[in-house]
Protein backbone atom coordinates (compact mmCIF):
# COMPACT_ATOMS: atom_id res chain seq x y z
CA UNK A 1 0.00 0.00 0.00
CA UNK A 2 1.24 3.91 -0.66
CA UNK A 3 1.10 6.41 1.67
CA UNK A 4 -2.27 8.06 0.33
CA UNK A 5 -4.27 4.84 0.53
CA UNK A 6 -2.84 4.18 4.33
CA UNK A 7 -3.93 8.09 4.73
CA UNK A 8 -7.39 7.08 3.70
CA UNK A 9 -7.45 3.89 5.94
CA UNK A 10 -6.47 5.67 8.86
CA UNK A 11 -8.87 8.25 8.42
CA UNK A 12 -11.67 6.15 7.71
CA UNK A 13 -10.74 3.62 11.23
CA UNK A 14 -10.49 7.31 13.42
CA UNK A 15 -14.06 7.94 12.31
CA UNK A 16 -15.40 4.43 12.33
CA UNK A 17 -13.72 3.23 15.75
CA UNK A 18 -14.46 6.73 16.94
CA UNK A 19 -18.20 6.55 16.55
CA UNK A 20 -18.66 3.27 18.39
CA UNK A 21 -18.56 4.60 21.87
CA UNK A 22 -20.43 7.67 21.40
CA UNK A 23 -23.04 5.39 19.58
CA UNK A 24 -23.05 3.00 22.54
CA UNK A 25 -23.30 5.96 24.98
CA UNK A 26 -25.94 7.94 23.36
CA UNK A 27 -27.83 3.95 23.17
CA UNK A 28 -27.35 3.67 26.85
CA UNK A 29 -29.07 7.61 27.58
CA UNK A 30 -31.59 7.21 24.87
CA UNK A 31 -32.47 4.10 27.06
CA UNK A 32 -32.51 5.64 30.71
CA UNK A 33 -34.64 8.88 29.66
CA UNK A 34 -37.04 6.11 27.74
CA UNK A 35 -37.06 4.28 30.94
CA UNK A 36 -37.45 7.59 32.91
CA UNK A 37 -40.01 9.08 30.76
CA UNK A 38 -42.49 5.91 31.25
CA UNK A 39 -42.13 5.36 35.14
CA UNK A 40 -43.07 9.66 35.22
CA UNK A 41 -44.47 10.69 32.20
CA UNK A 42 -44.83 14.08 33.95
CA UNK A 43 -40.83 14.53 33.81
CA UNK A 44 -41.23 14.80 30.41
CA UNK A 45 -39.19 18.22 30.07
CA UNK A 46 -36.44 18.13 32.21
CA UNK A 47 -36.00 14.59 31.01
CA UNK A 48 -36.03 15.73 27.71
CA UNK A 49 -33.62 18.67 28.49
CA UNK A 50 -31.01 16.84 30.26
CA UNK A 51 -31.10 13.54 27.81
CA UNK A 52 -30.01 16.56 24.76
CA UNK A 53 -27.17 18.00 27.09
CA UNK A 54 -25.99 15.13 28.07
CA UNK A 55 -26.31 13.16 24.88
CA UNK A 56 -24.19 16.40 23.27
CA UNK A 57 -21.63 15.53 25.49
CA UNK A 58 -21.36 12.30 24.20
CA UNK A 59 -21.88 13.05 20.56
CA UNK A 60 -18.76 15.45 21.64
CA UNK A 61 -16.24 12.61 21.90
CA UNK A 62 -16.97 11.34 18.64
CA UNK A 63 -16.83 14.92 16.95
CA UNK A 64 -13.63 14.52 18.03
CA UNK A 65 -12.85 11.39 16.02
CA UNK A 66 -14.66 13.41 13.12
CA UNK A 67 -11.91 16.01 13.58
CA UNK A 68 -9.39 13.49 13.44
CA UNK A 69 -10.59 12.03 10.74
CA UNK A 70 -11.09 15.31 8.34
CA UNK A 71 -7.73 16.42 9.23
CA UNK A 72 -5.95 13.27 8.26
CA UNK A 73 -8.01 12.70 4.97
CA UNK A 74 -7.54 16.42 3.52
CA UNK A 75 -4.65 18.09 5.95
CA UNK A 76 -2.15 15.84 7.01
CA UNK B 1 -57.96 13.88 -1.29
CA UNK B 2 -59.91 11.27 0.75
CA UNK B 3 -62.47 13.32 1.63
CA UNK B 4 -64.35 14.70 -1.00
CA UNK B 5 -66.14 17.31 1.10
CA UNK B 6 -62.41 19.29 1.77
CA UNK B 7 -61.27 21.51 -1.13
CA UNK B 8 -57.42 22.03 -1.51
CA UNK B 9 -54.65 19.54 0.05
CA UNK B 10 -52.49 20.86 2.85
CA UNK B 11 -53.78 24.26 2.98
CA UNK B 12 -53.54 25.09 -0.86
CA UNK B 13 -56.15 24.99 -3.36
CA UNK B 14 -55.83 22.04 -5.82
CA UNK B 15 -54.07 23.76 -8.58
CA UNK B 16 -51.73 25.39 -6.42
CA UNK B 17 -50.74 22.01 -4.55
CA UNK B 18 -50.48 20.12 -8.28
CA UNK B 19 -47.65 23.11 -9.33
CA UNK B 20 -46.20 23.27 -5.81
CA UNK B 21 -45.77 18.57 -6.58
CA UNK B 22 -44.28 19.40 -9.82
CA UNK B 23 -41.88 21.92 -8.94
CA UNK B 24 -40.89 19.98 -6.29
CA UNK B 25 -40.49 16.68 -8.46
CA UNK B 26 -38.22 18.57 -10.92
CA UNK B 27 -36.13 19.72 -8.60
CA UNK B 28 -36.02 16.20 -7.35
CA UNK B 29 -35.24 15.00 -10.59
CA UNK B 30 -32.84 17.68 -11.56
CA UNK B 31 -31.03 17.87 -8.84
CA UNK B 32 -30.48 13.90 -9.20
CA UNK B 33 -29.18 14.26 -12.61
CA UNK B 34 -26.92 17.71 -11.71
CA UNK B 35 -25.65 16.09 -8.59
CA UNK B 36 -22.52 13.50 -8.21
CA UNK B 37 -24.59 10.46 -7.97
CA UNK B 38 -26.53 11.34 -11.40
CA UNK B 39 -23.58 12.10 -12.99
CA UNK B 40 -22.04 8.60 -12.01
CA UNK B 41 -25.45 6.82 -13.28
CA UNK B 42 -25.51 8.58 -16.40
CA UNK B 43 -22.00 9.60 -17.79
CA UNK B 44 -23.62 10.02 -21.37
CA UNK B 45 -25.53 13.51 -20.08
CA UNK B 46 -24.76 16.35 -21.02
CA UNK B 47 -25.99 19.25 -18.59
CA UNK B 48 -25.17 23.39 -19.06
CA UNK B 49 -21.94 23.93 -16.55
CA UNK B 50 -23.61 26.10 -14.07
CA UNK B 51 -26.04 22.91 -13.59
CA UNK B 52 -23.17 20.46 -12.75
CA UNK B 53 -22.25 20.85 -8.98
CA UNK B 54 -17.93 20.60 -8.69
CA UNK B 55 -16.24 18.43 -6.27
CA UNK B 56 -16.46 20.30 -2.29
CA UNK B 57 -13.20 21.43 -1.20
CA UNK B 58 -13.82 22.48 2.64
CA UNK B 59 -11.36 24.68 3.94
CA UNK B 60 -10.06 23.84 8.03
CA UNK B 61 -8.08 26.97 8.37
CA UNK B 62 -9.41 30.65 7.28
CA UNK B 63 -7.52 32.60 4.72
CA UNK B 64 -6.15 35.67 5.83
CA UNK B 65 -8.67 37.96 3.54
CA UNK B 66 -6.77 41.58 4.04
CA UNK B 67 -4.99 43.60 7.13
CA UNK B 68 -6.01 46.09 9.01
CA UNK B 69 -3.21 48.28 10.96
CA UNK B 70 -1.06 45.13 10.30
CA UNK B 71 -3.69 43.07 12.04
CA UNK B 72 -4.89 39.96 9.48
CA UNK B 73 -8.45 39.51 8.84
CA UNK B 74 -9.79 36.54 8.24
CA UNK B 75 -13.48 35.65 6.62
CA UNK B 76 -14.56 34.23 10.10
CA UNK B 77 -13.82 37.23 11.85
CA UNK B 78 -15.65 39.27 9.40
CA UNK B 79 -18.64 36.80 10.12
CA UNK B 80 -18.16 36.91 13.95
CA UNK B 81 -18.36 40.87 13.83
CA UNK B 82 -21.50 40.22 11.23
CA UNK B 83 -23.07 38.62 14.24
CA UNK B 84 -22.12 41.46 16.67
CA UNK B 85 -23.65 43.77 14.93
CA UNK B 86 -26.69 42.28 13.79
CA UNK B 87 -27.21 41.18 17.63
CA UNK B 88 -26.81 44.82 18.70
CA UNK B 89 -28.80 46.35 16.21
CA UNK B 90 -31.58 43.49 17.25
CA UNK B 91 -31.24 44.46 20.56
CA UNK B 92 -31.53 48.09 19.92
CA UNK B 93 -34.83 47.63 17.77
CA UNK B 94 -36.27 45.29 20.48
CA UNK B 95 -35.64 47.35 23.65
CA UNK B 96 -36.39 51.20 21.55
CA UNK B 97 -39.98 51.04 22.60
CA UNK B 98 -40.62 48.52 25.50
CA UNK B 99 -43.71 48.72 26.47
CA UNK B 100 -46.12 46.74 29.35
CA UNK B 101 -47.94 45.08 26.96
CA UNK B 102 -45.27 43.61 24.33
CA UNK B 103 -45.59 43.47 20.59
CA UNK B 104 -44.07 40.26 18.23
CA UNK B 105 -40.96 41.08 18.61
CA UNK B 106 -40.21 42.37 22.05
CA UNK B 107 -42.61 38.91 23.11
CA UNK B 108 -40.27 36.90 21.37
CA UNK B 109 -37.18 38.23 23.15
CA UNK B 110 -38.68 38.34 26.49
CA UNK B 111 -39.85 34.78 26.00
CA UNK B 112 -36.32 33.39 25.13
CA UNK B 113 -34.21 35.56 27.46
CA UNK B 114 -37.08 34.65 29.98
CA UNK B 115 -36.20 30.70 29.67
CA UNK B 116 -32.32 31.28 29.97
CA UNK B 117 -33.08 33.34 32.87
CA UNK B 118 -35.74 30.30 34.61
CA UNK B 119 -32.89 27.84 33.62
CA UNK B 120 -29.82 30.02 35.52
CA UNK B 121 -32.00 30.77 38.50
CA UNK B 122 -32.51 26.76 38.45
CA UNK B 123 -29.17 25.41 38.15
CA UNK B 124 -27.15 28.32 39.96
CA UNK B 125 -29.94 29.33 42.63
CA UNK B 126 -31.65 32.82 43.03
CA UNK B 127 -29.15 34.85 43.63
CA UNK B 128 -25.92 33.64 41.98
CA UNK B 129 -28.16 32.70 38.90
CA UNK B 130 -28.66 36.78 38.45
CA UNK B 131 -25.09 37.30 39.07
CA UNK B 132 -24.35 34.84 35.81
CA UNK B 133 -27.26 35.71 33.40
CA UNK B 134 -25.84 38.20 31.75
CA UNK B 135 -22.57 36.21 30.66
CA UNK B 136 -24.21 32.74 29.93
CA UNK B 137 -26.48 34.59 27.99
CA UNK B 138 -24.02 36.46 26.09
CA UNK B 139 -22.55 33.03 25.30
CA UNK B 140 -25.76 31.41 24.39
CA UNK B 141 -26.86 34.30 21.77
CA UNK B 142 -23.57 34.81 20.55
CA UNK B 143 -23.07 31.05 19.39
CA UNK B 144 -26.22 30.63 18.48
CA UNK B 145 -26.47 33.60 15.64
CA UNK B 146 -23.24 32.52 15.01
CA UNK B 147 -24.44 28.94 14.12
CA UNK B 148 -28.20 30.48 12.01
CA UNK B 149 -26.82 33.27 10.64
CA UNK B 150 -24.14 31.19 8.97
CA UNK B 151 -27.11 28.88 7.45
CA UNK B 152 -28.94 31.72 5.42
CA UNK B 153 -28.46 31.13 1.91
CA UNK B 154 -25.96 33.04 0.05
CA UNK B 155 -23.88 33.14 3.39
CA UNK B 156 -20.96 31.38 2.46
CA UNK B 157 -21.87 31.81 -1.42
CA UNK B 158 -20.39 35.00 -2.67
CA UNK B 159 -16.18 33.88 -3.22
CA UNK B 160 -12.73 35.36 -3.52
CA UNK B 161 -9.67 34.17 -5.24
CA UNK B 162 -6.47 35.05 -2.95
CA UNK B 163 -3.32 33.54 -4.00
CA UNK B 164 -4.97 31.07 -6.89
CA UNK B 165 -7.10 29.85 -4.18
CA UNK B 166 -11.42 30.51 -4.21
CA UNK B 167 -12.36 30.97 -0.66
CA UNK B 168 -15.75 32.28 1.05
CA UNK B 169 -15.79 35.61 2.13
CA UNK B 170 -17.72 35.38 4.87
CA UNK B 171 -17.45 31.95 6.58
CA UNK B 172 -19.60 30.83 9.97
CA UNK B 173 -17.51 32.11 13.02
CA UNK B 174 -17.59 28.77 14.73
CA UNK B 175 -15.96 27.13 11.76
CA UNK B 176 -12.48 28.44 12.82
CA UNK B 177 -10.77 26.98 15.75
CA UNK B 178 -10.17 30.81 17.47
CA UNK B 179 -13.61 31.36 17.90
CA UNK B 180 -14.08 28.74 19.85
CA UNK B 181 -11.09 29.07 22.01
CA UNK B 182 -11.80 33.05 22.44
CA UNK B 183 -15.46 32.29 23.99
CA UNK B 184 -13.99 29.10 25.79
CA UNK B 185 -11.43 31.43 27.24
CA UNK B 186 -14.14 33.99 28.20
CA UNK B 187 -15.53 31.30 30.28
CA UNK B 188 -12.56 30.01 32.20
CA UNK B 189 -11.43 33.60 33.15
CA UNK B 190 -15.04 33.96 34.06
CA UNK B 191 -15.07 30.83 36.44
CA UNK B 192 -12.12 31.16 38.01
CA UNK B 193 -12.95 34.97 38.67
CA UNK B 194 -16.26 34.14 40.39
CA UNK B 195 -14.17 30.90 42.36
CA UNK B 196 -11.85 33.19 43.48
CA UNK B 197 -14.24 36.02 44.54
CA UNK B 198 -17.23 33.96 46.26
CA UNK B 199 -14.42 30.79 47.61
CA UNK B 200 -11.66 32.72 48.06
CA UNK B 201 -9.17 30.04 49.63
CA UNK B 202 -11.65 27.75 49.33
CA UNK B 203 -11.75 27.58 45.83
CA UNK B 204 -7.26 27.69 45.28
CA UNK B 205 -7.38 24.87 48.21
CA UNK B 206 -9.34 22.78 45.82
CA UNK B 207 -6.54 22.70 43.05
CA UNK B 208 -3.11 23.67 45.85
CA UNK B 209 -3.73 21.20 48.51
CA UNK B 210 -0.60 21.36 50.35
CA UNK B 211 -2.23 22.05 53.92
CA UNK B 212 -2.51 18.38 55.29
CA UNK B 213 0.77 17.43 54.10
CA UNK B 214 2.92 19.67 55.45
CA UNK B 215 0.87 19.29 58.50
CA UNK B 216 1.97 15.54 58.92
CA UNK B 217 5.24 16.70 58.13
CA UNK B 218 5.01 19.53 61.20
CA UNK B 219 3.97 16.38 62.82
CA UNK B 220 7.33 14.94 62.63
CA UNK B 221 9.52 16.89 64.41
CA UNK B 222 6.89 16.88 67.64
CA UNK B 223 8.14 13.32 67.73
CA UNK B 224 5.13 11.72 66.39
CA UNK B 225 5.24 10.05 62.90
CA UNK B 226 2.18 10.02 61.46
CA UNK B 227 2.80 7.79 58.15
CA UNK B 228 -0.66 7.80 57.08
CA UNK B 229 -0.92 11.51 57.52
CA UNK B 230 1.57 12.16 55.29
CA UNK B 231 0.63 9.55 52.62
CA UNK B 232 -3.17 11.01 52.73
CA UNK B 233 -1.55 14.59 52.46
CA UNK B 234 0.15 13.26 49.05
CA UNK B 235 -3.10 11.77 47.80
CA UNK B 236 -4.39 15.33 47.98
CA UNK B 237 -1.98 17.44 46.48
CA UNK B 238 -2.41 14.87 43.41
CA UNK B 239 -6.44 15.11 43.72
CA UNK B 240 -5.28 18.72 43.56
CA UNK B 241 -3.48 18.28 40.57
CA UNK B 242 -6.11 16.10 38.86
CA UNK B 243 -8.70 19.25 39.39
CA UNK B 244 -6.39 21.85 37.96
CA UNK B 245 -5.80 19.42 35.40
CA UNK B 246 -9.23 19.08 34.33
CA UNK B 247 -9.97 22.67 34.44
CA UNK B 248 -7.75 23.15 31.56
CA UNK B 249 -8.41 20.10 29.23
CA UNK B 250 -12.20 21.63 29.93
CA UNK B 251 -11.15 24.52 27.52
CA UNK B 252 -10.08 22.29 24.90
CA UNK B 253 -12.96 20.05 25.10
CA UNK B 254 -15.53 23.24 25.07
CA UNK B 255 -13.35 24.59 22.17
CA UNK B 256 -12.91 21.61 19.91
CA UNK B 257 -16.94 20.31 20.80
CA UNK B 258 -17.74 23.67 18.99
CA UNK B 259 -15.72 23.67 16.44
CA UNK B 260 -16.59 20.06 15.24
CA UNK B 261 -19.93 20.50 15.39
CA UNK B 262 -20.30 23.26 13.31
CA UNK B 263 -17.67 22.24 11.19
CA UNK B 264 -19.01 19.22 10.67
CA UNK B 265 -22.13 20.22 10.14
CA UNK B 266 -20.74 22.68 7.40
CA UNK B 267 -18.85 19.71 5.59
CA UNK B 268 -21.85 17.64 5.55
CA UNK B 269 -24.10 20.65 3.67
CA UNK B 270 -21.64 20.84 1.26
CA UNK B 271 -20.93 16.84 0.71
CA UNK B 272 -25.22 17.07 0.59
CA UNK B 273 -25.53 19.49 -2.27
CA UNK B 274 -22.55 17.59 -3.90
CA UNK B 275 -24.26 14.43 -4.22
CA UNK B 276 -27.80 15.59 -4.44
CA UNK B 277 -28.48 18.90 -5.04
CA UNK B 278 -31.63 21.06 -3.94
CA UNK B 279 -33.35 18.24 -2.40
CA UNK B 280 -30.93 16.56 -0.20
CA UNK B 281 -29.86 19.55 1.98
CA UNK B 282 -32.71 20.51 3.33
CA UNK B 283 -33.68 17.92 5.79
CA UNK B 284 -30.00 18.77 6.66
CA UNK B 285 -31.01 22.44 7.14
CA UNK B 286 -33.11 21.32 9.98
CA UNK B 287 -30.71 19.19 11.30
CA UNK B 288 -28.23 22.44 11.33
CA UNK B 289 -30.89 24.55 13.01
CA UNK B 290 -31.11 22.09 15.95
CA UNK B 291 -27.16 21.74 16.35
CA UNK B 292 -26.66 25.13 16.87
CA UNK B 293 -29.50 25.53 19.35
CA UNK B 294 -27.86 22.30 21.25
CA UNK B 295 -24.33 23.83 20.81
CA UNK B 296 -25.51 26.88 22.01
CA UNK B 297 -27.09 25.39 24.82
CA UNK B 298 -24.31 23.27 26.06
CA UNK B 299 -22.00 25.83 25.77
CA UNK B 300 -23.78 28.49 28.34
CA UNK B 301 -25.33 25.73 30.62
CA UNK B 302 -21.78 24.01 30.83
CA UNK B 303 -20.27 27.27 31.82
CA UNK B 304 -22.97 27.67 34.25
CA UNK B 305 -22.95 24.61 35.83
CA UNK B 306 -18.79 25.02 36.59
CA UNK B 307 -19.31 28.43 37.54
CA UNK B 308 -21.96 26.99 40.29
CA UNK B 309 -19.13 24.34 40.93
CA UNK B 310 -16.52 27.03 41.75
CA UNK B 311 -18.86 29.38 43.75
CA UNK B 312 -19.79 26.57 46.05
CA UNK B 313 -16.17 23.94 46.15
CA UNK B 314 -17.55 23.11 49.71
CA UNK B 315 -19.13 20.00 48.59
CA UNK B 316 -17.02 18.57 45.94
CA UNK B 317 -13.70 18.80 48.84
CA UNK B 318 -15.63 17.07 51.81
CA UNK B 319 -16.66 13.95 49.21
CA UNK B 320 -12.91 13.11 49.29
Amino acid sequence: MDAEAIKMLAAGLAMGLGALGPGIGIGILGYGAMQGLARNPEARGPIQTNMILAIALAEAIGIYALIVAIILAMVA
Amino acid sequence: MAEPKKRGCLGCSFPLFIVIVIIVLALIILGFLSGAIGQVMFPGLELPEWLTASSPEPHLPAPELFHVFGLPITNTMLAGWITVIFLAIVSWAVTRRMKLIPGRLQMVFELALGWIYDLCKSIAGEENGRKFFPVVCTIFLFVLFNAWLSLIPGFGSIEITIHGHHYELIRGSNTDVNTPLAIALVSFVFVIFYGLKNARMDFVKQYLNFGPFFKSIGRIFKGKLDVMGIFEGAIQIFVGGLEFLSLLIRNVSFTFRLFGNMTAGEILLLIAAFLLPFVMPLPFYVLELLIGLVQALIFSLLTLVFVTMAVTPAHGAESH
